[in-house]
């Protein structure tokens, strides 16, 4: 696919930072704001998913390898279960960190509040988890199939030559 | 005030989700299911569940719109080669 | 009329029936009949947990294994696209 015009790359090296932006928020505030790790890495997903489309799959490429999006996948799921079992001492998944003090230890006034981000416990954490694996995952899927589209349109002999 | 609101994003929901199945053109039906996931996420927000509007406009309005046009796109070039661009094609 | 058409007008006479059924008995919107877990969830989540979004302390904490099935199910997903799209050496 080829890169689109200059108006609309122009637009998109302004406009896309913004949604990167919005996107970590979302999973870095998940245990205060609506939101999470799952909504959270989709934003950051369609951010990836702008450049992709603006900039063309060949300059993309070239400025990120798509074996740190498989990575960033897998390395996000190990994470979800290694904080999983960091709290095996009581059951699976338990809450170990949350109203102990220390990291991500302090507690929350009862009631309607404007929260304190330095609380919430092991939530966080399986939260910053989840986003990267989500973020990897839906942003390999769209590199995949760009990389499959080309394979199709090239007539099916000769794969993909051109990417780095 | 807010039944009218309502009523009138469920109607534009139905009235889209009829659109998306009656275009014989496929990316017509593509970019109707588009403006039905934004609509599904704006009720969802009605309905005070935000966390399933930001996942529904996320995955539903931004992510599923970009893959069905790349695997349209895919499969137009690999069935009717030279063809991207005809009208009339029965795609 | 061929009998496969028949076969299917009587299962949408049965389907809409069903439909019709539990339109009469839906009951009113906002008012939810058993809110037993819902009233815990609302009124300890908070102490308990110490997250203000009680949504995100359910999924990732009371129920923490559906999330982590969820996750193993996006993994797989992706998995299964890389076999297809992969590059044939």
């Amino acid at each position: 696919m080829r890169p689109l015009s200059i108006v609309v790359r122009t637009i998109c090296n302004i406009f896309a930072w913004f949604v990167a932006i919005f996107g970590a928020y979302v999973i870095l505030h998940g245990h205060l704001t609506p939101g999470g790790g799952f909504q959270g890495g989709a934003i950051v997903a369609t951010f990836i998913a702008l450049l992709l489309v603006a900039h063309g799959g060949k300059s993309f490429l070239g400025w990120v390898k798509k074996e740190i999006f498989s990575s960033f996948e897998g390395a996000g799921l190990v994470a979800f279960v290694c904080v999983g079992f960091l709290g095996l001492s009581t059951t699976f998944l338990y809450n170990f960190l949350a109203l102990k003090g220390g990291l991500f230890g302090s507690a929350v006034p009862i009631g309607p509040n404007a929260g304190v981000l330095n609380s919430s416990g092991t939530i966080a954490l399986a939260n910053i988890a989840v986003g990267l694996e989500v973020v990897g995952g839906l942003s390999a899927i769209l590199i995949f199939m760009f990389l499959g589209m080309r394979y199709v349109s090239e007539g099916g002999k000769e794969g993909v030559k051109d990417d780095k | 005030m807010m039944d009218i609101a309502h009523i009138a994003i469920l109607l534009m929901i139905v009235i889209s989700a009829f659109f998306a199945i009656w275009f014989d053109n496929l990316l017509n039906a593509v970019i109707s299911l588009c403006v039905m996931s934004l609509l599904i996420s704006l009720e969802f927000y009605i309905l005070q569940a935000p966390d399933v509007a930001i996942a529904e406009a996320g995955i539903g309005a931004g992510l599923t719109t970009a893959i069905y046009i790349m695997a349209l796109k895919a499969c137009r070039s690999s069935r009717w080669p030279g063809k991207g661009n005809d009208k009339n094609e029965r795609s | 009329m061929k009998g496969p058409r028949v076969i299917f007008l009587i299962f949408f006479v049965i389907f809409v029936g069903i439909l019709c059924q539990g339109l009469y008995n839906i009951h009113p919107y906002g008012e939810p009949r058993v809110s037993a877990m819902d009233d815990y969830f609302i009124n300890n989540a908070q102490s308990e947990r110490a997250a203000n979004n009680v949504v995100t302390s359910i999924v990732f904490d009371y129920r923490g294994f559906d999330t982590l099935g969820e996750a193993a199910v996006l993994f797989t997903a992706v998995m299964s696209v890389a076999a297809l799209f992969r590059k044939e050496e």
